[in-house]
């Protein structure tokens, strides 16, 4: 082959043995060209040097979701990563190049051998928010084009768990239900047709659903098809808030920087820290508050008032009378939306 | 060539003029030391850190707007010193550059409440894409006076400069280099680790503590496993999570980090050869000192 270069791939190997995880890491040399992708470096690995090397993979097209696995400290899809990319780096993604491909499985789920993990529990988490419309007094009969703006780009996931994988708050909470079902859940909470909208923002606002979300952007970053599970999580937020379901920690917090920023300017934080945990959830924070306070980071109870602050409060009721409508949407991309 | 003038208009954000206000301090005073001029912004409310945002979109756009139109009409691009307020702001100014139509309501909105529109043409800037891009590292060197002598510094980058990558412009993403770029020039050497780039979860903190202290005091410790004798952050709200905090997450733990944290303008201001109280080194959980000496930067 003409104009082919070589390259070392360090995979990390291991599998599971009476629930224990033993790895290795091993290093293969691999040619490649112009146009190669990883999946088709591991699938020469496991015809020429090593059999027994395991991964899994269907289309080779970016559309089975089969083959999300760790390429360079990221959750990616082999078939759609370029070998020359993360050599020569991607200056749209900031991604310096390499001369090492390190390849391992995705994060936050066992692994089965080498690349492939159980996936179980990824699919148990979307099946928890019931994807797929309901009938219930919630639905609208009538549906048009521009109220798939919001689902389109949702629609596109094609449940790769690269997302999942590179979740940072799944690390240290692996029940939180994760980017791509929390997704799903707006793709169903935003369609028109949904029965029962409010009683899904409900249950997606309790214990691990859309407030416990660090708003880290990994998601965003890892998802190969655009759907931005993090967005999708904010605009969860606001139509909960919206649909009035704000009794617990997160919506109250997110509730209470309005009337701060519309009376003063500035955040009022221990005003904050009552309004967000009430009273008795404010003296369980007594504890970090003293801590703080050890190094005189007391902040007033009475903030600096900001100049002209009257303009904000003439903003916030000018958008009450005239609300207007801003949030992000998306053109239909194609076939596999909607 | 005349050097040219850097003028910011600066916004520290709530968490720096409250409670992280070492990070305002030390900001300043190596700003001045460097002759970055930063002025204040007295109109200036908070930015809504993303929770507004999410409340009332609308109301958080306009109240963003409103604050770019002040640095517009001081003919300045926005300098900041946390990443919250930096993402805040990116996600808002790109929609607002992007979407004439959207600019269009918001300004209407602004109009009627007797605010200046705004014209879409600022950029905002962090304190160290300032110093790297404008200033340029070699003038950053000039200033040093007390190199840190290699001194091993984990950079923690928090995760609100860097991505989404598309709204950052090159700026944010998969590689990050400022902070290990001032690191370098100032004499310390660069600890790479894992969580470098990863969320330290202050913003679930009221949410669910536990998982945030595991987050926040598991960077740490992973930082102090690879050799670092000091972690810097460029964000006030990381600072706490990583520094003010640490004792809580070792309590919570149940061991020692004993990792000193502290703001990057702290450590470039020590580098500077700038007196430590002024850079506010009293107020920080960890005392620094030890670390310093055992270096020779006394
Ligand atoms: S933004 Fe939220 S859902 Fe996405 S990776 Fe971070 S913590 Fe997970
Ligand atoms: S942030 Fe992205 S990757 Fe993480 S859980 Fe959300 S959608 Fe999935
Ligand atoms: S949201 Fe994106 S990254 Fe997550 S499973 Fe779907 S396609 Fe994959
Ligand atoms: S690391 Fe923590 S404080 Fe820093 S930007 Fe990310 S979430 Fe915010
Ligand atoms: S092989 Fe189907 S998505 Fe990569």
């Amino acid at each position: 082959m003409a104009d082919t270069k070589k390259v070392t791939f360090r995979v990390q190997r291991g599998e599971t043995v009476q629930g224990q995880y033993a790895s290795r890491v091993e290093e293969f040399e691999v040619e490649y060209g112009r146009s190669t992708t990883v999946l088709q470096a591991l699938e020469g690995i496991k015809a020429d040097q090593d059999g027994s090397l395991t991964f899994r993979r269907s289309c080779c097209a970016s559309i089975c979701g089969s083959c999300g696995m760790v390429i360079n400290n990221r959750s990616r899809l082999a078939c759609k990563t370029k070998v020359r990319e993360l050599v020569e780096g991607i200056p749209e993604k900031n991604l310096q190049g390499s001369d090492v491909i390190e390849i391992a499985p995705q994060k936050n789920q066992p692994v089965i051998k080498d690349l492939a993990v159980d996936i179980s529990e990824f699919y148990q988490k979307v099946d928890k928010i019931d994807p797929y419309v309901q009938e219930g007094k919630e639905a609208d009969k009538q549906v048009t084009k521009s109220s798939f703006e919001q689902v389109n780009m949702v629609s596109n996931c094609i449940m790769c768990g690269c997302c999942y994988s590179d979740c940072t708050e799944m690390v240290e909470s692996p029940d939180f239900l994760g980017p791509a079902a929390l997704a799903k859940a707006f793709r169903f909470v935003a369609d028109p047709r949904e029965g029962h909208k409010t009683e899904r923002l409900q249950e997606l606002s309790e214990k691990n659903g859309i407030w416990d979300c660090t708003r880290c952007g990994m998601c965003v970053d890892a998802c190969p098809k655009d759907v931005a599970p993090m967005e999708a999580i904010t605009k969860l937020r606001t139509r909960a808030m919206e649909a009035g379901v704000t009794d617990n920690p997160g919506a109250r917090h997110a509730i209470a920087f309005k009337n701060d920023i519309a009376k003063g300017g500035m955040l009022n934080e221990p005003m904050l820290l009552l309004k967000t945990l009430g009273v008795a959830g404010a003296v369980g924070q007594l504890g970090n508050a003293l801590h703080l306070a050890k190094k005189g980071k007391i902040p007033s109870i009475f903030p600096h008032k900001v100049d002209d602050v009257h303009e904000v409060e003439s903003i916030f009721k000018e958008l009450d009378a005239n609300p207007i409508e801003v949030e992000t949407k998306q053109e239909d991309t194609g076939p596999g939306a909607g | 060539m005349a050097k040219k003038a850097l003028n910011y208009a600066y916004y520290p954000g709530c968490a720096a003029k409250q409670i992280q206000k070492e990070a305002d301090w030390s900001a300043r005073a190596i700003s001045e030391k460097m002759g970055i001029t930063l002025h204040d912004m007295p109109k200036a409310t908070c930015c809504g850190a993303g929770n507004l945002q999410e409340h009332d979109p609308a109301a958080g756009l306009a109240v963003c707007a409103r604050i770019f139109s002040q640095a517009e009409e001081m003919g300045m691009d926005i300098c900041t010193i946390c990443n919250t307020c930096l993402q805040t702001f990116t996600f808002a100014n790109e929609r607002l550059k992007n979407e004439p139509e959207l600019l269009e309501k918001i300004n209407a909105v602004l109009s009627k409440a007797g605010v200046r529109p705004y014209m879409g043409t600022i950029d905002v800037k962090h304190l160290i894409w300032v110093m790297v891009d404008d200033l340029g590292i070699e003038e950053v060197k000039k200033h040093v006076e007390k190199p840190l002598n290699g001194l091993k510094v984990a950079p923690f980058y928090g995760c609100h400069a860097l991505r989404p990558y598309e709204v950052f412009n090159g700026r944010g993403g998969q590689s990050p280099q400022y902070l290990d770029t001032i690191i370098g020039a100032i004499g310390g050497e660069s600890v790479d680790y894992n969580g470098k780039d990863k969320c330290c979860g202050f913003h679930t903190m009221l949410v669910q503590e536990d998982t945030f202290l595991k987050m926040s005091g598991g960077h740490s410790l992973e930082a102090k496993r690879e050799g670092a004798e000091i972690m810097v952050s460029p964000c006030t709200l990381c600072d706490m999570a990583l520094g003010a905090y640490q004792a809580r997450s070792e309590k919570y733990l149940g061991q020692k980090i004993d990792l000193p944290e502290m703001s990057i303008s702290q450590l470039v201001g020590t580098a500077f050869g700038l007196d430590h109280k002024k850079l506010g080194f009293n107020r920080l959980h960890q005392n620094p000192e030890k670390v310093f000496k055992s270096r020779g930067v006394a």
